[in-house]
């Protein structure tokens, strides 16, 4: 089957004219609205529309009722601007009119205008319902923009709510004028007090009065755009009347139009921070162990205390016998009677405006500033033993405490700390070198005196080198009848500066350098030496050689070997001399000062015991030890000779122990008749002292045994 | 938790936004009595306003064909605006139903719209946000849901980066959605110039200038240096109706009368 040439022809004319009349139409709309589809794309959906107009035109009979839906089906492809309806009437009417399809068609205008008509009619409804539908999609888009909103600002707000009450830190929103609008909780918290409370009050009365200029300017720097925040430490006034130790940030909340409403304050709470801190400075400034302040801290309260008005008093304490503790009971017990000691100090200057410090091991020192109640120094003395005396109990063992109190009273307000410490640490060696629980007031003078010392000790290696030390004689006189029948070798000093410096202090110097050992050989030998011319001079009246030897020399081992030769070198008998060892060296046996004075003895060396107290013990060693002579202490001397007939007498019967023991009893220092008569009187056999002579060069001796 | 860029205090629309001032000019109907005012500010400073729109909106259209010609399957649409005719995921996924799309806006209003539009599109979604901070869109959890940066993305703004202002330093954002996506991926940008016809285009920035979208044309080379990156694709940077036109005739009309230039790049 061949399709029919002439059935075809009108056919594919027809498709032609229709085709020309989409793309007329296309064309015609093109620029009138916004189509998303390509030129062809739109060719072939308004050809479609075409075949739909045509179709109805010659359809019989005649129904505009399919055409009624071009209007929709063009705007709903968005062939809808202003001007598309115009130019799509325009187009179709002129088309249709003048280009009839197939044959004749009845009453063709009419149906034209009818069909354009529906088209028109249809648009105009579809454009009605689409912008019907448009406004109603926008307006639902906008309700639920703002719903959207709406619930993001109640998320928000709630959020903020959330953190605003239950936030660690403080908030506070104040209005321009400082006044709270709003607090919450861990700020009332942070300030001890209700939140509902803040809300109201001028955030003014948080601050103390000296902060209040600063944070102003910077709550106005804020305002001002200055500042963006503000983050720095501070401190507010909590209603209890405690600080609370804070960091601030404050910043500023601006309305829409960025104008400054309100201020947003941070408050973060460091009290416990600061508290820290302060614990850290705490351990930095005081002793860990008793809680006690240390050295540093002391030395700097010390300093403001010195600054002030009022007078201070600085007392300097020393255990007694701290070390027999600590070795004979072990650290631990040393660590707890330090601190039972620190309990005790504190609470022997409570209720006075005192520091109680451990300036080292077993060292205290107390600063008292004074008020009208202060006690007297030699009361606080008394408290302060008195306090320490309770025993200690210290594993079921009572201890007993006592301590040296080196005391500085009212020191000069210009003094250096560092000379105020050396001066009560003066002090106190002056009391401990007095015995146990003993107490000293620093002098200036004395401590004058000491620093003399140390300068001389420094000096007197070179004094001796250069023949500044030379060895004098001091006679001894036997009290019965007067007659010389000793003499005492000592060294004296002739010191340029300083004058002559007393025997005495010479041998301390000598003993505290290290020199003593080689100076005192020297003066053995010297003293010999003399002592053997005047053997020569007088025969059996000549008086016997007393040396008195320093601890140090008591115990050297080379004692005994040393007297021995120098006897021998110079040809001296051994009677003649009477090589007096320290009493406290042989009974404690320093070195070899215990064996020295026996073998001494047993070899026929004439010895005797200096610094002789007469406590028991003493007496006992001068009895064993077969020693022919004792020299009193100084302290004893002073007994004998004072006012006190009583003391007198009871040292009496020490020297009839003494001479029982077969011992020549001597007293040096001897000054007065009096006193020299006191001595006698108790059956003291010699003495020496100003009363009698003083050390005198060897050339001046003889003479005086001649008694010229 | 909810992520929001930025909360408004309210949605008024009483106040004119660029969005639908485009939806009007296209000549849709969401737009409110506000955005018509604006509008016929607009159309008096410059009268051909309506083809303007018109050709930019076919750029895109022509863009994402050839996008989707050139093998991209995903598209980041930046300033969507409201869903208007012929809207990114419509053209896209008539191509290629699985093509996914992310629409991003700021204004609330479209993105409500758009919520709307694609309440039952799984392979579509607006993000709100503000396409001159790229890393709030970037690491959005939608945008990352739906597109793949290791396979190439088209990246469209089409009559966007005329509302950026040279503060906010177009070319860093621009480089910055450039070094998110593969090499392969494109970007289009088409945006107003005062190259072609600068009174009325100064009467446009005159006209906008106290809106919520103030506008800053930009020269030839300006825009041609927003391709860093990139190498653009022919016929270049040209005004909207020369860009790849579909007839003769569509292009017939005096082209440079659109006021857009156009362009779209492939990252190398």
């Amino acid at each position: 089957m061949t399709p029919s040439g002439e059935g075809q022809q009108p056919h594919d004319a027809r498709r032609q004219r229709r085709l020309a009349l989409a793309r007329a139409w296309a064309a015609a709309v093109a620029d009138t609205t916004y189509v998303p589809m390509s030129p062809r794309e739109i060719e072939e959906y308004l050809l479609a529309l075409v075949d739909r107009i045509g179709d109805a035109l010659s359809a019989e009979p005649f129904d505009p009722e399919p055409v009624a839906e071009i209007g929709t089906l063009l705007v709903r492809a968005h062939f809808s601007g202003p001007e598309t309806l115009e130019r799509t009437l325009d187009v179709l009417g002129r088309t249709l009119l003048f280009n009839p399809e197939t044959g004749p068609v009845d009453r063709l205008a009419e149906r034209v205008v009818t069909v354009l008509g529906a088209v028109a009619s249809g648009y105009a409804t579809a454009m009605r319902q689409d912008a019907f539908d448009q406004q109603e999609e926008i307006k639902r888009a906008l309700l639920n923009a703002k719903n959207d909103v709406e619930r993001v600002l109640k998320v928000s707000e709630a959020r903020f709510r959330q953190v605003f009450a239950t936030s660690a830190v403080g908030i506070a929103i104040t209005d321009l004028t400082g006044r709270c609008v709003e607090a919450n909780a861990a700020l009332a918290e942070i300030l001890a007090t209700e939140s509902s409370s803040l809300v109201g009050r001028q955030f003014d009365e948080l601050l103390y009065a000296t902060d209040t200029d600063g944070l102003h300017a910077i709550y106005r720097d804020l305002v001002d755009g200055v500042l963006d925040t503000y983050r720095e430490r501070g401190r507010l006034r909590r209603d209890d009347g405690e600080t609370a130790w804070v960091y601030l940030a404050v910043s500023v909340l601006r309305d829409a139009d960025g104008n400054p409403t309100h201020h947003v304050t941070m408050v973060e709470d460091i009290t416990e921070l600061h508290l820290l801190a302060d614990q850290l400075s705490h351990q930095a400034l005081h002793d860990a162990l008793t809680g006690l302040a240390n050295r540093q801290y002391f030395a700097s309260r010390l300093e403001s205390a010195l600054g002030s008005p009022a007078p201070i008093t600085l007392y300097h304490l020393g255990l007694d016998a701290f070390s027999v503790v600590n070795h004979g009971l072990g650290h631990d017990v040393g660590d707890r009677l330090l601190k039972i000691v620190a309990r005790r100090l504190e609470a022997a200057v409570q209720g006075e405006r005192a520091l109680v410090a451990r300036i080292s091991g077993d060292e205290f020192a107390v600063l008292v500033q004074h008020s009208p109640t202060t006690p007297s120094v030699l009361d606080m003395i008394r408290i302060l033993q008195d306090e320490l005396a309770e025993p200690v109990y210290l594993d079921d063992q009572g201890v007993a405490v006592s301590a040296g109190i080196g005391v500085v009273d009212q020191p000069p307000a210009g003094i250096e700390i560092a000379d105020l410490l050396r001066a009560a640490n003066s002090a106190l060696r002056r009391a401990k070198a007095n015995g146990k629980r003993q107490w000293s007031i620093y002098e200036q003078r004395e401590d004058e005196a000491e620093r003399v010392r140390s300068r001389l000790a420094a000096v007197l290696p070179g004094a001796w080198e250069s023949g500044e030390i030379s060895v004098a004689y001091q006679p001894m006189v036997r009290l019965t009848d007067g007659r010389i029948v000793g003499v005492e070798a000592v060294i004296t000093w002739e010191h340029a500066e300083h004058g002559v410096v007393s025997p005495r202090d010479c041998m301390r110097l000598a003993e505290d350098t290290g020199l003593s050992l080689p100076i005192g050989l020297w003066a053995l030998e010297a003293a010999c030496g003399r002592a053997r011319e005047w053997q020569d001079l007088f025969g059996d009246g000549a008086p016997t050689l007393w040396l008195r030897l320093t601890p140090l020399q008591s115990g050297d081992a080379d004692l005994v070997g040393a007297v021995r030769q120098t006897l021998a070198d110079t040809g001296l008998g051994p009677s003649a001399v009477r090589i007096a060892l320290d009493t406290g060296a042989v009974l404690a046996e320093l070195g070899d000062a215990a064996d020295n004075l026996r073998v001494l003895a047993d070899t026929g060396v004439g010895t005797a015991l200096h610094e002789f107290g007469g406590a028991h013990q003493e007496l006992g060693l001068l009895v064993e030890s077969k020693t022919q002579a004792l020299l009193l202490s100084p302290a004893v001397v002073r007994e004998i000779v004072g006012n006190t007939p009583a003391l007198r007498r009871a040292l009496g019967e020490m020297v009839s122990v003494a001479h029982l023991a077969e011992g020549v009893v001597a007293a040096a220092g001897i000054d007065t008749a009096e006193q020299a008569d006191r001595c006698r009187s108790i059956g003291v056999d010699l003495a020496q002292g100003a009363h009698f002579a003083p050390p005198l060069p060897p050339e001046q001796i003889p003479a005086l045994l001649n008694g010229v | 938790m909810e992520r929001v860029a930025w909360v408004p205090d309210d949605v008024d629309e009483g106040l004119p936004s660029a969005a639908r001032l485009y939806d009007y000019l296209l000549g849709g109907g969401h737009n409110f009595a506000a955005d018509r005012e604006l509008a016929a500010k607009f159309l008096k400073a410059q009268p051909n306003a309506r083809n303007i729109a018109r050709e930019n909106r076919a750029f895109l259209r022509r863009s994402v064909l050839f996008m989707i010609e050139s093998g991209v399957r995903q598209f980041l649409d930046l300033g969507s605006g409201i869903p208007t005719v012929g809207n990114v995921h419509e053209i896209a996924q008539k191509a290629d139903p699985d093509a996914h799309v992310v629409y991003v806006d700021y204004e609330e209003v479209a993105v409500a719209h758009s919520k709307l539009l694609l309440e039952n599109n799984d392979r579509a979604t607006i993000v709100q946000a503000d396409l001159t901070v790229p890393e709030s869109i970037l690491e959005h959890p939608d945008t990352r849901a739906l597109l793949d940066f290791d396979r190439p993305i088209g990246v469209l703004t089409a009559g966007v980066f005329h509302f950026v202002s040279p503060a906010k330093e177009p070319k860093r954002i621009v480089a910055a959605y450039r070094d998110a996506v593969a090499p392969g991926s494109y970007l289009a940008i088409s945006q107003f110039t005062a190259d072609f016809m600068p009174e009325e285009m100064a009467g446009i920035v005159e006209v906008m200038k106290n809106s919520r979208d103030p506008m800053f044309p930009r020269s030839y080379d300006e825009i041609l240096d927003l391709f860093e990156g990139c190498d653009v694709v022919e016929p270049g940077v040209v005004a909207t109706p020369l860009w790849r036109p579909e007839s003769v005739t569509a292009a017939s009309d005096e082209p440079t009368r659109a006021g857009i230039y156009a362009g779209v790049g492939r990252k190398r």
